[in-house]
């Protein structure tokens, strides 16, 4: 049974003609190109997690300008320069909702379907959702680091402090990301993965992303203590304001592989059990 | 022969979904070269069979070969050789079709070198060549069909399953699906296709299997399964307050058959000729005739007979689900609200 007349005509043999063992590198990134695609060809999906952490930025930088010379305040240039790495982990944010959402989405229509009907690997088609999260979160890390920098934030860690960042955007989206594609694996609602955004949105409100936690007090600075976010946070924010620093960048890179450590293999496990309850 | 030996073989096939039994002990044996219609209404649990084929849902009990591989066992040399169009199957609509191809290229495997080949060759088999740069969200439900096909075809698949492939799509662009099925069959391709159309299963399939409540009811050779039927059908229309006496007459002439709501049928055992008979008798009983009209017999009166219901007139499904339009959900009864009981006897 491996060989038969294709419907083309030509004589088929699985095996040999296309060599149609698992090829996982070239499935992920193809399964990569086309998250890349989604994202450029919906602007008006991608547009308000570029546009509204620039908004928010700019609204924290007119109205708590002169914040910067409270006690316990870093030393800084300007309220902006503390604004970058909040926007960075906010945009990250919602664009990982997206991603989330749309793999909820893929399951919902039946593109799904459509992949598990083929040899691929079924890997491929997470990683591949994970690998588009995570391209997008350098993207928009870049994006607002360029923007910022325009708008006059000088950044101290260099061009090392901005590669940092920028990686630090790519893996808060692939460990964010994979929190909310657990969560459209677990659901198959693209409803219910826009519905953890909030959550998302409040940890960030909980963290030191826009004051810092010297100028806390109470339960809110006990939460923002023991926020991951807040840790997140002030290491980028310190490759911004601050030379570069052993600690800064471990911070930055190193909490959200700690995420990932932990969402990953959520991700897999809720794979492992969407494909087990067929 | 043994499972092996045939392209799709079910044996015993059983799926259920909590409680409701959505396919219960489907046998199959279809042959190679075949165009095999599995025929029966939304809820009757073709999808169903279609998607433990095609390795998307496990079988609850039984066994199930595709291309000589068991489904549970060997699922991805079984993907390696079937094609699939779901029902309401899924095109990424942000994706133009030359890149979609190329995509179903890659999962399938296919070397790099061959794919632009491969892809254009199928674009212009299915008259897609002009669109192939355009977003699917641009095109017609005629096109995205046609595109799902060219999909299901990327890597010269010896089987190929199509699940409700016309429903939806206007006459033309179903005549024109049909003869793609047709050539791909003259070219050796084996196809099973699930479809609630009767012409469509007439049309194309070699044999049929009707399916009602997850059991195959019948199964054989259309013009087989017509000829069992028997006797040609006369339907007639009188006066609401006339049906009884005009039911005591017909069936001097043969047995009631199921019919559209309003109408009364009788088989006529002596052939189209008691025609005149019949219609002298009502004129001697005083029965005004509002119609009147003689069908030969049609898979419509095949599956009636199978099942009780009419499945001609349905509509095209608007219940998609994860497991496919015929799959309940759990807890749920199979949907049956399209399979409308339309005759009196």
């Amino acid at each position: 049974m491996t060989t038969a007349m294709s419907p083309l005509g030509a004589a088929f043999d699985p095996a040999a003609d296309h060599r149609v063992e698992r090829h996982l590198w070239a499935q992920t990134v193809a399964m990569s190109k086309r998250s890349v695609i989604a994202i450029i060809r919906q602007p008006a999906l991608v547009a308000p997690s570029l546009v509204f952490p620039l908004f928010f930025a700019a609204l924290g930088s007119s109205s708590f300008s002169r914040a910067t010379g409270l006690p316990g305040f870093p030393k800084v240039d300007s309220f902006l320069a503390l604004s970058l790495a909040a926007s960075v982990i906010q945009g990250v944010l919602f664009g990982s909702t997206n991603g989330g959402a749309a793999l909820a989405v893929d399951i919902e229509n039946g593109f799904f379907d459509r992949l598990l009907a083929s040899p691929t690997s079924r890997v491929s088609i997470l990683i591949g959702s994970l690998a588009g999260s995570a391209l997008f979160g350098a993207v928009q890390a870049l994006f607002f680091t360029v923007v910022m920098m325009i708008f006059g934030v000088h950044l101290y860690g260099g061009i090392v402090g901005l590669l940092v960042i920028v990686l630090a955007g790519a893996l808060i989206g692939l460990s964010i990301g994979a929190l909310l594609a657990a969560m459209a694996l677990r659901t198959g609602s693209a409803e219910a993965v826009q519905g953890v955004f909030p959550l998302l949105f409040i940890m960030l409100f909980f963290s030191s992303a826009f004051f810092p936690r010297e100028t806390m007090r109470g339960i809110y600075r006990t939460i923002a203590n023991i926020n991951p976010v807040s840790h997140l946070y002030e290491g980028m924010r310190d490759l911004v304001i601050d030379r570069l620093s052993a600690g800064a960048v471990a911070r930055a890179l190193l909490i959200p592989i700690a995420i990932g450590c932990v969402s990953i293999p959520i991700a897999l496990s809720q794979l492992r059990r969407r494909l087990k309850a067929l | 022969m043994s499972g092996n030996d045939y392209p799709i073989y079910a044996e015993g096939l059983v799926r259920h979904f909590g409680n409701v039994k959505a396919v219960d002990g489907v046998d199959l044996q279809v042959e190679h070269g075949e165009v095999f219609g599995f025929l029966g209404p939304n809820g009757a649990g073709k999808s169903t069979t279609v998607r433990m084929l095609t390795t998307l849902l496990r079988p609850t009990a039984g066994i199930a070969r595709v291309a000589g591989f068991d489904v549970m066992t060997q699922a991805d040399d079984v993907r390696r050789s079937i094609g699939v169009a779901l029902q309401d199957a899924a095109i990424d609509p942000l994706m133009t079709g030359s890149e979609l191809l190329a995509l179903q290229a890659v999962l399938y495997g296919i070397p790099k070198s061959k794919v632009k080949q491969r892809s254009d060759d199928l674009l212009e088999r299915v008259g897609l060549t002009g669109a192939a740069g355009r977003r699917v969200g641009t095109y017609s439900g005629g096109m995205r069909r046609r595109l799902d096909l060219a999909l299901s075809l990327i890597h010269q698949p010896t089987v190929l399953f199509l699940d409700e492939p016309t429903t939806g799509l206007d006459p033309m662009s179903r005549l024109a699906l049909w003869e793609e099925v047709k050539r791909l069959n003259a070219e050796g391709t084996t196809v099973l296709l699930t479809t609630q159309y009767l012409e469509e299963a007439d049309q194309l399939a070699d044999r049929i299997a009707i399916i009602d409540h997850g059991h195959i009811v019948r199964q054989g050779v259309p013009r087989d399964l017509k000829a069992q039927v028997g006797a040609p059908t006369l339907v007639i229309e009188v006066p609401p307050d006339q049906v009884e006496a005009a039911r005591a007459v017909l069936t001097r002439f043969g047995e009631l058959r199921t019919t559209a709501e309003g109408t009364l049928g009788v088989g006529l055992t002596d052939g189209a000729e008691a025609v005149s008979a019949v219609v002298r008798a009502l004129d001697e009983a005083h029965l005004r005739m509002q119609h009147l009209e003689l069908n030969e017999p049609s898979l419509d009166d095949v599956f009636a007979e199978a099942t009780g219901y009419r499945l001609e007139g349905e509509g095209s499904s608007n219940l998609p689900s994860a497991q496919g339009d015929d799959a309940p959900a759990e807890g749920e009864q199979p949907k049956s609200g399209r399979r409308r009981r339309r005759g009196r006897k």
